[in-house]
């Protein structure tokens, strides 16, 4: 069953561009990475789904309910995470908290001290004294405690340190586990790579590719980087799927794309003194994909 | 949401309701004396040029009457509390954009005319709130300091105008809130407004143009009026309550097919 339908959703700001045609599914229990560079039109389309702004044409269904029209009714059992948090400052968090359960009519008390335990976080705080990695906290707490089936996150993990990070992605993968579907965005491969099951990719407002991690892995590059105890022969790492392949003394640098096994097997083979293996970063494997496309 | 709401204005809508309630004492206390040298003032005012004394309301036949004082302190009152509401309106459906809780609340599972509506609410309870105290206030402070007979139906009447032109102001300030795409500064925009009517208000009774007392809700109770009828002018009492239902019913629409913006 399908969480959520995009189908040729389009938002234009004015003669701004906001998003083209965008189209695909999230099916249940699945947790679903959104990514792209800034301004590609993440947000765009996250808020659209949110009922936040009205589409210029298409439509979106959640549960089968079309996300504008249902919109009140389907929200109650979204969780959104905001990239940036802003809450009425004055606020004491737990006050916030509370005021956020009142929406759904349901007793979250017990849920909120599990987050806020789980999460570290000190309810007795005013939100105005917060760091921005403990309001984005208070977000992620928000965005949980009434146990959603369908959880959206916007870029949910700049601002947290990689400890809280981890703990924050354990906290999903056990709502995934429990039954809930996961949609985040975000412009940090590593993380999308780690956590989903498929992946959509978003630039300039179009997707240009929608895939399963797996086969997204195939397809990716490593930058690699040998130091070697003697000079090799120059053609020694020039094998099916390297290229961008520099040769100086006895550093080689080139890029890998194909089983990450063979590349490992022929660096086991020489006597090297360091070894250096890279992702990529977003640019160069949105360059790839585009290439592809054209 | 409304008691959260409600919660939100309750430090302003103490600060107005001391305010006023002080401005009255304050010029209520001042009537014995006045009236006392009602002759000696009387003369004072007829040294001011006509057009003076009409734009500053002030009527000499009346100033030594409780009523006819009370008339005259109102109209600054009533700028006050023209000012409170609109600070009110302006603000109730901004701050949220403002403050960028916007997301927050309408990723709730609520619709947007439940969050117009109770923010409506709240900001109607935070003015009637305002207006009991004030009319309790005046009333008391009209029978210590006068000693003749006076009416007060008339007196709760002028006083309750309050209530209507506060009314106005907080519908006209939530249309301009949605009107006006980003609002940086809800003080000075409602500021200006309110005065802008206020000077308009002084400058219509110079010329004393019924006509052009439709431009202004500060001219919409004529206090002389009042005093001599009991009641209220009919078709400023419509103008007012048509422009209220239809700025708020334009406050709704234009809320729920508003695009909330990213920060």
């Amino acid at each position: 069953m399908n969480v959520i339908e995009i189908n040729n959703l389009t938002k234009n700001y004015g003669k701004e561009r906001g998003i083209i045609d965008v189209s695909f599914n999230v099916e249940e229990k699945e947790i679903f990475g959104f990514i792209g560079p800034n301004g590609a039109g993440k947000s765009t389309t996250l808020r659209t789904l949110l009922a936040l702004i009205y589409p210029t044409s298409g439509s979106a269904k959640i549960f089968g309910k079309d996300c504008i029209k249902y919109g009140p009714e389907i929200k109650k059992e979204i969780g959104y995470l905001p990239s940036e948090v802003f809450y009425y400052d004055k606020m004491k968090v737990i006050d916030l908290l509370k005021y956020s359960a009142s929406f759904y009519k349901k007793d979250c008390s017990k849920r909120i001290s599990e987050l806020a335990d789980a999460m570290d976080l000190n309810l007795n705080k005013k939100i105005d004294d917060l760091s921005f990695g403990n309001k984005k906290k208070v977000g992620i707490v928000q965005g949980l405690l009434h146990e959603p089936k369908l959880i959206i996150l916007d870029e949910p993990t700049s601002g947290l340190d990689p400890l809280m990070q981890q703990k924050f992605f354990e906290l999903l993968q056990e709502e995934n586990k429990k039954g809930a579907t996961i949609l985040f965005s975000s412009h940090i491969l590593g993380e999308v790579q780690r956590m989903c099951n498929r992946v959509a990719i978003i630039k300039e407002g179009r997707i240009i590719q929608l895939e399963k991690i797996s086969a997204l892995q195939e397809n990716n590059y490593k930058k690699i980087r040998v130091q070697t105890t003697v000079k090799l022969d120059e053609n020694y790492f020039n094998i099916d799927g390297v290229s961008n392949l520099v040769v100086s003394q006895n550093m080689i640098s080139f890029l890998f794309k194909g089983n990450i096994n063979t590349i490992m097997k022929k660096i086991s083979e020489i006597e090297i003194i360091n070894v250096w293996v890279e992702e990529p970063d977003l640019e160069e494997i949105f360059l790839h994909f585009y290439e592809k496309g054209a | 949401m409304f008691l959260h709401e409600l919660k939100a204005y309750r430090k302003s809508t103490i600060t107005w309701t001391l305010t006023l309630v002080g401005l009255i004492i304050l010029f209520l206390s001042m009537f014995p004396a006045i009236s006392q040298e009602a002759e000696a003032f009387k003369k004072l005012m007829e040294g001011f040029p006509e057009e003076i004394r009409l734009a500053l309301g002030l009527s000499v036949e009346n100033i030594g009457s409780i009523l006819g004082f009370y008339s005259y302190v109102f109209l600054y009152i009533s700028l006050f509390g023209a000012i409170q509401a609109m600070i009110l309106g302006v603000s109730i459906l901004s701050k949220e954009v403002r403050e960028k809780t916007a997301d927050f609340l309408l990723t709730k599972p609520v619709t947007r005319t439940q969050i117009v509506t109770s923010k409506l609410l709240a900001a109607f309870t935070s003015l009637l709130i305002t207006n009991v105290f004030y009319l309790g206030a005046a009333t008391m402070m009209a029978s210590l300091v006068e000693t003749k007979e006076y009416s007060t139906k008339v007196l709760l009447l002028l006083s309750l105008t309050l209530f209507f032109l506060q009314l106005f102001f907080l519908a006209m300030g939530i249309l301009i809130s949605l009107a006006v795409p980003k609002i940086k500064s809800v003080l000075s925009i409602s500021l200006g407004t309110v005065f802008a009517f206020f000077i308009i208000g002084a400058l219509v009774s110079t010329t004393g143009d019924e006509a052009l007392r439709y431009l202004t809700p500060f001219k919409y109770f004529d206090f002389a009026y009042i005093m001599q009828n009991s009641s209220y002018e009919s078709s400023f009492m419509m103008v007012a309550i048509a422009f209220i239902v239809i700025a708020i019913t334009a406050s709704y629409l234009i809320y729920s097919k508003r695009d909330i913006h990213a920060v």
